[in-house]
Formats: structure tokens, sequence, C-alpha cells
């Protein structure tokens, strides 16, 4: 008889123990759980941080790609007026120079003075107050109005 | 990273040397002590200089151009910095 109670006993010990085993292993798994959705909430927000960043970017890049190819145009069109002004009306700029040397000669010059600062600015220097101001024709530098002078709209 | 210095180019002076005055312009040259020998182009060769030397700045300011967004997006704390500092 007391074998019988003493084996009940144990079953229901037993059961008691592993109850209690089993609740704190739920407990421990939602605590890991609980940790888990904690990152995921966590990555969830990185990425979305991250996605955020990327669209700006994007729009950045696509900003100064547009930039860079209004750029290229202007600089286009600079080579182009260029060879304007030496074929311009199938000029011809060697019987030009012989007919007129002095005026050619000051010509070349002046427009050697400011293709050089052309290549400065180019490189990186600073734009002077007049080349900032220069909105005519006359005060503009004609080798590279697009980089040189802001300011100046054709006409 | 700094950006390269700007470049300082010198003037140089161009002379138009013709079958009409070429005794005139070496005479010229003597007369200023200057070695009576120039190293030509024809008018052709002229032109083409004038583009090379067009193409060259061009490439120049893209290329700057593209160094400036390249730093404004690697470094935009620094160039916020150096703004403050001015």
């Amino acid at each position: 008889m007391l074998g019988i109670r003493l084996f009940f006993i144990g079953i229901l010990a037993s059961a008691v123990i592993g109850a209690g085993v089993y609740v704190m292993k739920l407990r421990s798994d939602n605590a890991i759980l609980k940790a888990n959705a904690i990152k995921l909430e966590s990555a969830v927000a990185e990425q979305q941080e991250l996605i955020t960043q990327q669209k700006e970017d994007f729009k950045e890049i696509l900003a100064a790609n547009q930039k860079m190819n209004k750029l290229v145009g202007a600089l286009k069109k600079d080579l182009e007026d260029l060879d304007k002004r030496f074929n311009k009306n199938n000029r011809d700029f060697g019987k030009l120079a012989l007919e007129k040397t002095g005026a050619i000669e000051r010509i070349i010059n002046k427009g050697g003075d400011a293709a050089s600062r052309c290549i400065e600015i180019a490189s990186g220097a600073e734009l002077t107050e007049q080349e900032i101001n220069a909105t005519k024709k006359s005060e503009i530098n004609r080798e590279c109005p697009s980089i040189a002078n802001p300011n100046y709209v054709p006409y | 990273m700094n950006k390269p210095t700007p470049l300082q180019i010198e003037q140089l002076e161009w002379i138009i040397i013709t079958s009409n005055n070429a005794e005139e312009v070496f005479k010229r040259l003597e007369e200023q002590g200057i070695d009576p020998v120039l190293f030509g182009l024809t008018d052709k060769d002229f032109q083409l200089l004038a583009k090379n030397f067009a193409r060259i700045r061009n490439h120049l300011k893209v290329t700057n151009d593209l160094l400036d967004k390249y730093k404004e997006y690697y470094e935009p704390e620094k160039k916020e910095n150096v703004k403050d500092g001015e």
C-alpha cells in the first residue's frame, strides 16, 4: 500500500517538476523570441533607413548626371563656337593673317590669354567678380563663357 | 583629401610671321635681344592647337567637377566644417 502511494507521489512529483521545467523552457523560448523580434524590428528599421538613403543617393546621382550632361553640352558648344570663329562664312584664317597681320596677331594673343584663363578656371581657380558679373558679349571670356561667365545668357 | 591646386598659366606671345613681314619680325627680335628664331605653325595647325587646348580644358573641367561631386558624397561633414570655418 505504501509502495503504491509512493509510486503515485513519485508520478505527481515528476509531473510537477516536468511542468515546472516546461514552463521555464517556455519562458526561455519566449525571451529568445522577444529578443529575436526586437533584432528583426531593428534590422527592418535599418533596411528601411538604407532604402531611404539609397533612394536619396539615386536622386542625387540622377541630378549630378543631368548637371554633368548640361556641362558637357555647354563645353561642346564652346568648342563649336571656336571652330566657327576660324571658319565662319568660309573664312580663310591664313589669308586673313596675311592681309591683316597686326590685327590678327592682337586677336590671337587676346584669345590665347583668354584660353589660358579658361584652363585655370577648369582646373579649379575661383572666378573673379568681373567674370561672375559679365553679362554682355564685350565683357565675357569668349573662349569658354560656359565656365567663366555663369551669368551670361547668349543672345 | 585636398583638391589639387588650380593651375596658373604663364602668358605667352604669339607672333605672326608672313612672307611679307619676316625680315621685319626677325629684326625686331634682334633689337629686343631675343634670338632670331621662331617655332612655327601653319594656320591650319594653329587652329588644331587651339581646338586641342579647348578639348583638354573641357576634359579638365569635367574631371574636376566629378572630383567635386565625389568629395561632396564621401566628405560631406568635412565640407560643412570647412564652410563653418570660413
